[in-house]
């Protein structure tokens, strides 16, 4: 674990998330004790540790927006669940930081944002993630509301990055 | 706005009807989520369905409601507003047609939760409203509807169809043609279940097992049996088998081999995605690849296995993508007479 002095610890990243999201704040009450850690999937199979992550907030180390740990959390609420204080919200800081991460252009690999191009697509044009659903997608009308709520989300990226591609091999066929 | 919890009230249910809790379905209006993954599994829509239909319940589907987006939320591809104003988009939806949302999918369930939750912040609130006036300025024209607001109070209500088969439980004893036959029943409830309405100031409710598909199984004429990754993730992991398919597969394969390990016959769950992961042929052959053990413990989902209780033909039940010698064998018990 890193070893901080008392000169490295500022507040400024802690006020900046907790502005963002105000639900952070109840991050000051963790008291350490691990059991996030002990029962958290990502942690048995990769470095993913959220106590080192909430210390680093904490002690204002904004370098854990460069971590590529915060991409390992799998959202499944578990530290949520078995902390013992009432209003820590792990996942919550977690989507938090890695929307920061985005911010400041550090972001997750490129690679990884590859594999939701399909899913941006057949979302923002069937409002689906798979294929169509049973009862057949959305009717084009109501497609354009999906559209207009997801305006300059990265999701709008990812989908014109797909259809760039489309492009791109349509010109090689040709 | 006083309707921040959409979950139904199920202990009142039971207060008022406590003779039958059907009863208190009979005269609404249900309406079923349509999970994107039921393409892939139609015995997860068809299970309810047909029981649903069968108990003569008023059911509808709602042809304008969307994915619940909590894919692209939970990988920051839309923002906390974007994704609320999605799910109030399909609140709006369903609560034209519906008083209660059946969900079979513990990701939807949650999603639709959460996005609510999120309006108990201001600032989330405001652009939420912001994204659905947008909508409504452009609706001067042709295309939108003009309708999405967020419902300060709203009457609908959402319902998981674990905790609705626990409710009416003795109705669904009543329609099923098979019994279990003392077969092993792993369980896995999957984290957005289990996870979920945790409240830490009551001891009881934050200690406490979820055990309603215990419960069911065991009244099916199963046996649940405990392992040691009962509780686990699938290891689907907000997508985490996509992007790091070799550790995320390391917790299914454990799952799965504990749930070997104990000699249950099969394990069943109330979610699609867990279905999914657990079950998928590629996913399997890639575990017998990296961990070096071949598994085939077949994972059903609740809906499908009462799908095949109540004697329903083979393909109504689970889909032909994943049959399995050791699936049908599992079928073939359960449905002999």
């Amino acid at each position: 674990m890193v070893e901080y002095t008392d000169s490295d610890w500022n507040w400024d990243f802690y006020k900046e998330l907790v502005d963002d999201v105000e639900e952070n704040k109840n991050i000051i009450q963790c008291i350490s004790c691990g059991k996030c850690v002990g029962d958290c999937p990502a942690t048995k199979v990769s470095n993913f540790n959220i106590r080192k992550i909430i210390r680093k907030v904490l002690r204002g180390d904004m370098s854990v927006l460069k971590d590529s740990d915060i991409w390992y959390c799998y959202l499944c609420e578990r530290c949520k669940r078995v902390c013992p204080k009432d209003n820590i919200n792990i996942p919550l800081l977690i989507i938090n930081l890695r929307n920061e991460s985005f911010k400041k252009g550090y972001g997750p690999r490129y690679n990884d944002l590859r594999k939701y191009v399909e899913m941006s697509e057949k979302f923002l044009t069937n409002g689906t993630v798979l294929e169509d659903p049973l009862e057949g997608g959305l009717p084009p009308e109501r497609i354009e509301e999906l559209n207009e709520i997801c305006n300059f989300a990265r999701i709008k990226y990812v989908f014109k990055a797909s259809k760039n591609k489309t492009k791109e091999k349509k010109k090689k066929k040709s | 706005m006083e309707s921040f919890n959409l979950v139904l009230n199920l202990d009142e249910i039971e207060r008022q009807y406590p003779e039958n809790s059907l009863d208190y379905f009979k005269d609404k209006k249900l309406c079923l989520f349509k999970a994107c993954l039921e393409k892939y599994f139609p015995g997860v829509r068809w299970g309810i369905q047909d029981l649903l239909e069968e108990l003569q319940l008023n059911i509808s589907m709602c042809v304008n409601q969307s994915c619940c987006s909590g894919t692209f939320f939970q990988r920051n591809l839309i923002t906390r507003a974007q994704f609320s104003a999605i799910n109030e988009r399909n609140l709006n939806e369903m609560n034209q047609v519906a008083e209660i949302v059946l969900f079979s999918c513990n990701g939807c369930y949650n999603s639709l939760l959460r996005g609510r939750e999120f309006l108990k912040i201001p600032e989330v609130k405001k652009k939420t409203n912001k994204i659905l006036n947008r909508l409504k300025k452009k609706g001067i024209g042709q295309n939108y509807p003009h309708k999405y607001d967020i419902l300060e109070n709203l009457n609908l209500k959402l319902l998981h169809d674990l905790d609705f088969l626990y409710l009416i439980r003795n109705d669904v004893l009543n329609s099923l043609k098979f019994d279990l036959k003392d077969l092993k029943v792993a369980i896995h409830y999957g984290c957005h279940y289990l996870n979920l309405s945790r409240d830490k100031r009551n001891v009881e409710d934050y200690i406490r097992n979820k055990t309603k598909l215990d419960e069911l199984v065991t009244l099916f004429g199963g046996i649940p049996v405990d392992y040691q990754e009962r509780e686990s993730c699938c290891g689907w992991g907000a997508s985490q088998l996509l992007i790091n398919p070799k550790e995320a597969l390391k917790i299914t394969f454990n799952k799965l081999k504990s749930a070997e390990s104990v000699g249950a016959d099969f394990l069943v769950t109330p979610c699609p995605t867990c279905l999914y992961t657990l079950s998928k042929p590629e996913y399997r052959d890639k575990m017998y690849k990296w961990y070096g053990d071949k598994l085939d413990i077949p994972t059903i989902h609740l809906n499908e296995l009462l799908a095949m209780l109540r004697g329903c033909e083979e393909e109504r039940c689970i889909t032909l993508r994943r049959k399995t010698p050791r699936l049908d064998e599992i079928f073939e018990i359960i449905t002999r007479e």
